[in-house]
């Protein structure tokens, strides 16, 4: 039973007429949106581990001036802590040791941490006000991704490529890239899964190396030439089969295995960055060159959403500082800061930027004392749930405007909260989903990304 | 076009009409009458039976082909007796015919060989091994946990029960009843204890700071969603948070469910620090194991045997003996502890001096303040500021011990970190030693993982807030919760016992230093003030723990030891215990217990269930948030199901009962609807997972309700039922059918035609691996690393794979290890699913991937090679004979003629373009593992192995036709 949603958008690509041979069940038309997109791709910087919005875009006077003191009772009101730091003695309010600074026309604050980023804020919507509801990172990050705490939920790109189909076919339509050697929380598969739906529309990742997809390189002494010969052969014995029984399958089976073929040219062309010119590299930074980095990865994006790719989603792990905050977010940022940036750059230079939606963020943000002792200029911070900033860019989203306001304690949103589900619903919306009407029947029951939740954020919309 | 359309066709058809009705209508459909949902009445003491007729005499025949009648189609011819076989083959083995089967079938396809052969497939081997693979699905059986650490666990031997469950043809009452009870039943063994790991397959977490509650009340709801879904083919999981929108099951009927699997002793966090086995735990002792441990026993007895008879004879063996010890004038010295602690300077780097026998001196934290002691000078704690003494107190569970201290609480503490030995609390599932604070009465506890492996005593009473009490906990070394005590103020504390089930170490996790004042993630003991630590390695008698509380005390006792009365008696205890007789019967009793506690702590332990003495109270909480209980629940079913038998104990063993009772609405219509999918790719409800009023209505419910009749009169006999669905003329009709016929009927609702259907994974690689003689047929063990690209742990969480090269690499895939995170790619692009959750039905989808993957992994490759080099070996020199013989083994059929000319053609190619260029022979056959045999043409090799690898990327290998 799937009681398609594509039926629902009048989509005919899931009908595969005998005829059919040949075409492949993922070109289909694009399916046609619930109204005009603002956006055709997205690329979300998934900052894995719950980046300090205290140290990035959210500067409080207060914890400079009440540095050392406890967070008042009146501010906490009795919320659930995690089992990390519940259990101290006291929570003392933690002062950011970076510096602030407003920049650009708009003047948003962004910390010395984030100097690349500080230059493009006009062209960003920072959200200060986003909130969620897990305190634990897998719960967390799961919401983020799927909507919902629990596993077994589809991730955001799985419902965009089964909502709105591939644009390119010879790419998978949803991409995933990992930041190679980062240690952290981990990351798991489920993140980019398909849930309940099909398992086609699950993240495909994309791997720095040799074999950027999974399997895509012929074993030694099978070239392209024996390759195409011993696909003509197993296309030729299928054609044969299929001219005995005409099952649709074995024509869906064929077009897999020549998309497949075509795959083994197209992937390694789009992931080979050496035929960037160098002012890829100076835009990126020399990062760029090495695979698996953020910054080559953010450069790989580019060249998906270039090709027609749907949604790419980077992580990068290692955001969550208990301790020692100072030092480790230092180091992300500097992993990060310059090729985010770089990638809006570049994506508004090639004109890509209007078509093209980007967001940075993690899974929750840091609370305002210091997990563990205050000691001079090291601290450390909590998993906070209840505000953390995410910045949105390019795709029909309003630029050079800063959004929601937390209390003076960096606690709790006091002006515009936008929940994750309003935060997802306006990523559809931007791409031209109406978060509540793309669903999918599973145990008798319509379920959406935003679950019951949600609201597209009408200010954060160009 | 079918008649009547299915509620997922309505709702889809309303949906696209964009009405708001659906619900409601759905509804209708499912029940036209008004009446009560079909899937929810009970099962028919009998199911009458449409009569034979001369096509239709098998009962699944009458059924199906008086339908096709009044509908005017025709079933579709029988299946060729190759593709017959095969089908058999591959739906009750997961693996093709061999060419031995097949020819001797072809020899004599009659009806009487083919259930010859079908009686023989399921008496083999891998038929339990197939069957276990479906399970594994519905168990979310993995061998890690899961979230996000996702950490090595050991449940492979409950793997192993199920395929010995299928092995012996269990019957599938008793299949449900051992794993949902199996610990409750009357005779219960270790076997029926395994099973019932099946309820902790679930994911469990780790992680830092996590809210224990929270997660161990998403097992209990885990196990209640996997219970509804794989016996009762229900959404109970909708009914969670608020009653059920569509089926009649309320949030309350969901709780009192939650009622029946939260009565164990369990933590919601597994231990971060430690490998401890999340309790309760069952211990699976080898024969050899079993010897040892009943030895060691034995021995255990007879040490305690002795001491206790030594101690009874001790007034008339040594009354002489201590009435000259009395002459002495002044009291005997009292042997000093191993630690002594006062506190009174701290060194410039913390240090804390030992005034005891040991010498090892302590260490605080900078946050240590001195402060006015007891006795001269002591140290105020923060909370978070720990003093730590290594080398004074690494005790074993084996070991006698006393550990005493002056004790001043700045507030009546919830809960507080008096002293411990331990890495920390729930990260380390509490392993060690500690003495708490709770409600601000001291509470002492031994610790192999909280709650079901320790020992633990609670003072009745809390200590006096601000003011100084003399706190000291004395060990026996037994393990026994009566061999722990509290002493305040050198009187013996009445405790509450909390726990006493200690079995396994409590060392281990890192920490061996006896600690004050603070733990990891815990909550220190904030304000308090600590003066005076004593640590002995030896259970104080009473008068020394007076001693200690109360110095002079000894001498006092001393002058009055004519006095006769209760100072003799504990001047005895004090003279009983210093006699080296007793000593050493001490000390052989302790060697006693340690080299048991060598035997037990090697002894493989698995997750079970196991009842607590008393059970919890459930509650329904609110919208499902663990910290919202609302009203109390008792354990109780559905009240839209049958109620449970009166007069039972209402337990899981009752819900099990429950559960198989005979007319039970829906256990054998799930379990039926289940077998019939592996035959023909699809449930008679096509929707297994959910039999509710969302649920697809069968075309077939009068055939679904007769076999489940059947199924429980035959005695839930699975093979049974096997046999039946297989011999009958419906299942073995051919699925070729007309473009007519498909879009009549595309999913082979009416049964006019035989099953298609896309192979899952696991029969999709075994077979692979199977018809080249591949396949190491093993059955059961520790699961293997086969092929896996590199460095797919790693980019995830730093975890490495391994691969186990040669056989490991080529078993059959049930035995793969299955990393819930990182899930075998070879499996998940053959869409197998992840097995965090109970999945009874599989998507069916065809992508490029899964090309790739037949095409390039060395997996794959050696499966090839292995097919290449049968085909070398048993097809002769002859092109047409090795290529004749690769197409058979693949596809259970000869080529015809057109096909053999495109196979001989390709060989010929081939053959040509590897001589041009022979290093691309060499490099594809070092691309696998298998040798390349010294005895065949590396070329004709290479050759066959580039044809055996496109023919398993075919459809036809990987569909059931």
């Amino acid at each position: 039973m799937e009681p398609s949603r594509r039926d629902f958008l009048g989509s005919t690509a899931t009908s595969l007429a005998a005829g059919a041979l040949g075409t492949p069940r993922l070109v289909g038309e694009p399916a046609p949106e619930h109204h005009r997109p603002r956006a055709r791709a997205l690329i979300w910087l998934f900052m894995s581990g719950g980046p300090s919005q205290l140290e990035t875009f959210d500067p409080k006077p207060t914890l400079d001036a009440r540095h050392g003191e406890d967070l008042p009772d009146s501010v906490r009101r009795g919320q659930r802590l995690t089992a990390m730091s519940a259990n101290q003695a006291h929570l003392p309010l933690a002062r950011s040791v970076f510096r602030f600074a407003q920049h650009g026309r708009c003047g948003a604050w962004v910390s010395e941490l984030l100097p690349w980023t500080a230059r493009i804020v006009d062209d960003l919507c920072i959200v200060r006000s986003v909130h969620t509801q897990a305190i634990n990172h897998d719960p967390a990050i799961t919401f983020v991704q799927t909507g919902a705490e629990l596993a077994g939920r589809p991730s955001i790109g799985a419902w965009l490529d089964y909502g709105l189909g591939t644009r390119n076919p010879d790419l998978p339509s949803y991409c995933v890239l990992v930041t190679q050697g980062k240690g952290g929380q981990p990351i798991y598969s489920r993140l980019w899964g398909s849930g309940f739906l099909p398992s086609r529309h699950q993240g495909v990742q994309l791997r720095g190396g040799a074999d950027p997809v999974l399997y895509l390189d012929d074993p030694p002494g099978v070239d392209r030439d024996r390759r195409r010969r011993l696909l003509d052969t197993a296309r030729a014995l299928q054609q044969h089969e299929f001219g005995l029984d005409a099952d649709p399958a074995i024509a869906e089976r064929i077009a897999q295995q020549e998309l497949a073929y075509r795959m083994q040219r197209s992937v390694p062309e789009v992931a080979d960055l050496a035929s960037e010119p160098e002012s890829t590299f100076s835009l990126y930074g020399d990062d760029a060159r090495r695979p698996g980095t953020f910054a080559a990865n953010c450069l790989l994006a580019r060249r998906l959403v270039e090709r027609g790719v749907r949604c790419v989603q980077l992580f990068h792990r290692g955001w969550d500082q208990h301790g020692d905050l100072p030092a480790g977010i230092r180091t992300q940022c500097q992993e990060t800061d310059r090729a985010s940036a770089a990638l809006v750059l570049d994506l508004k230079r090639r004109g890509l930027l209007d078509d093209t939606l980007v967001v940075w963020g993690g899974e929750f943000g840091r609370t305002a004392y210091c997990q563990g002792r205050l000691t001079g200029t090291a601290y450390g911070r909590d998993h906070h749930p209840r505000c953390f900033t995410v910045w949105l860019a390019g795709g029909g989203v309003r630029t050079g405007h800063v959004h929601g306001e937390t209390c003076e304690f960096g606690y709790d949103v006091v002006r515009d909260p936008v929940h994750v589900h309003d935060l997802q619903a306006t990523v559809l919306h931007l791409l031209g989903i109406d978060h509540e009407r793309l669903t999918f029947l599973f145990q008798g029951r319509r379920f959406r990304l935003t679950d019951v939740h949600g609201e597209v954020v009408r200010p954060l919309l160009a | 076009m079918i008649p009547v359309p299915s509620p997922a066709a309505l709702l889809a058809a309303l949906v696209v009409a964009g009405t708001g009705a659906a619900t409601a209508q759905v509804r209708a459909a499912s029940a036209p009458d008004g009446g009560e949902h079909w899937s929810f009445q009970r099962l028919p003491a009998a199911v009458p039976l449409p009569a034979a007729t001369a096509d239709a005499t098998h009962p699944i025949d009458r059924f199906v082909r008086a339908r096709l009648r009044e509908l005017g189609i025709a079933s579709a011819p029988p299946a060729d007796p190759a593709t017959l076989l095969r089908r058999a083959h591959l739906t009750l083995t997961g693996l093709p015919p061999d060419l031995a089967d097949l020819d001797a079938f072809l020899r004599e396809p009659s009806p009487a060989a083919f259930e010859r052969a079908v009686d023989a497939l399921l008496a083999s081997p891998r038929h339990a091994e197939h069957m276990a693979s479906y399970w594994l699905d519905a168990a979310r059986y993995a061998d890690t946990y899961g979230y996000q650490s996702d950490v090595h666990r050991e449940v492979w031997p409950w793997r192993d029960w199920v395929i010995r469950a299928f092995a012996d043809n269990l019957p599938y009452d008793r299949f449900v009843t051992w794993q949902l009870a199996g610990d409750l039943l009357p005779d219960a063994t270790t076997e029926t204890r395994l099973a019932t790991c099946f309820n902790r397959l679930h994911r469990q977490t780790n992680e830092g700071g996590s809210v224990e509650e929270e997660f161990r009340v998403d097992y209990v709801a885990d196990r209640v969603n996997t219970f509804g879904t794989a016996f009762l083919g229900l959404t109970v999981e909708c009914a969670r948070c608020h009653d059920h929108k569509f089926d009649p099951l309320s949030q309350r009927d969901y709780y009192r469910l939650f009622a029946f699997f939260d009565d164990i002793d369990e933590s919601g966090l597994y231990s971060h620090f430690t490998d401890a086995v999340p309790t309760p735990v069952l211990d699976l002792p080898t024969p050899e194991q079993q010897q040892a441990l009943a030895a060691a026993t034995t021995r255990v007895a007879a040490a305690e045997a002795a001491l206790a008879a030594w101690d009874a004879q001790v007034g008339a063996a040594t009354a002489a003996a201590f009435e000259g010890w009395l002459e002495q004038e002044v009291p005997p010295v009292l042997e000093p502890p191993v630690g002594s602690f006062s506190f009174e300077e701290l060194g410039p780097k913390g240090e804390l001096a030992n005034g005891g026998s040991s010498q090892a001196a302590g260490r605080a934290d900078a946050g240590a303040a001195r402060a006015p002691g007891r006795v001269g000078n002591a140290l105020e704690l923060d909370g978070e500021t720990a003093l730590t003494f290594p080398g004074v107190a690494d005790f074993t569970r084996d070991d006698p011990f006393t550990i005493a201290l002056w004790l001043r609480p700045a507030e009546r503490h919830e809960r507080a970190v008096v002293w411990h030995r331990s890495r920390a609390w729930t990260d380390a599932g509490s392993r060690g030693y500690e003495l708490l604070l709770e409600e601000g009465r001291p509470s002492a506890a031994l610790i192999h993982f909280w709650p079901g492996d320790a020992i633990r005593v609670r003072a009745a009473e809390p200590l006096p807030v601000g003011s100084w009490s003399h706190v000291a906990v004395s060990y026996d070394g037994s393990g026994r919760a009566a061999g722990l005590r509290i002493w305040v103020d050198g009187q013996r504390a009445p405790v509450e016992i909390v726990r006493d089930h200690l079995v396994r170490t409590i060392q281990g996790g890192g920490a061996n230093a006896l600690t004050i004042g603070a733990r990891f993630r815990d909550r220190g003991l904030r304000g308090g003030t600590v003066d005076e630590l004593q640590v002995f390695d030896r259970e104080l008698a009473e008068p020394e723990v007076a001693e200690l509380a109360a110095p002079g005390s000894w001498a006092a006792l001393w002058r009055r030891r004519h006095a006769g009365g209760d100072a003799r008696r504990q001047l005895a205890l004090v003279f009983t215990a210093s006699r080296p007789e007793r000593t050493r019967l001490v000390a052989e009793l302790n060697a006693a217990r340690r080299a048991r506690s060598g035997v037990v702590d090697a002894i493989r332990a698995i997750m079970t269930m196991a009842e607590l003495p008393e059970p919890r109270t459930a509650h329904v909480l609110l919208r499902g948030r663990y910290d919202a209980p609302g009203e109390p629940v008792e354990p109780g079913t559905p009240a839209a199901l049958p109620p449970l038998p009166v007069g039972e104990r209402v337990d899981r063993l009752a819900l099990a009962r429950w559960l198989t009772a005979p007319d039970h609405p829906l256990t054998a219509r799930v379990a039926v609807n289940r077998i019939w999918a592996m035959h023909f790719g699809r449930g008679l409800v096509a929707t297994p997972e959910d039999f509710g009023c969302q649920g697809a209505r069968p075309e077939y419910p009068d055939l679904l309700d007769w076999l489940a009749r059947w199924f429980v009169d035959s005695g839930w006999d699975q093979r049974a039922l096997h046999r039946l669905i297989l011999t009958s003329a419906t299942w073995q009709q051919s699925s070729a059918c007309d473009a007519a016929a498909r879009s009549r009927d595309p999913a082979n609702e009416l049964l006019a035609r035989g099953p298609r259907f896309r192979l899952r994974a696991e029969v999709i690689r075994d077979s692979a691996l199977f018809v080249g003689g591949a396949l190491v047929e093993q059955i059961g063990g520790p699961p293997v690393r086969p092929w896996q690209p590199d460095g797919l742990w790693r980019e995830k969480s730093g975890a490495t794979y391994v691969r186990t090269p040669g056989e490991a690499s080529r078993r059959r895939s049930l035995y793969t290890y299955w990393k819930r995170t990182s899930a075998p790619p070879g499996m998940t692009l053959l869409d197998a699913n992840e097995r965090d959750v109970c999945v009874v039905r599989r998507e069916s989808t065809t992508t490029p991937l899964q090309t790739l993957l037949l095409w390039n992994d060395p997996q794959y490759v050696d499966a090839a090679q292995a097919l290449a080099t049968r085909a070398l070996r048993e097809g002769g020199p002859d092109t047409t004979a090795r290529v004749t013989l690769m197409f058979r083994l693949v596809t259970s059929h000869h080529p015809d003629t057109a096909e053999l000319a495109m196979l001989t053609a390709a060989w010929d190619t081939e053959r040509s373009a590897f001589a041009a260029t022979p290093t691309g022979a060499t490099a594809l056959l070092a691309a696998g593992d298998l040798p390349i045999p010294a005895d065949l043409d590396p070329l004709d090799l290479a050759t066959a192995t580039a044809l055996a690898s496109t023919l398993l990327s075919l459809s036809a290998p990987q569909t059931l036709r």
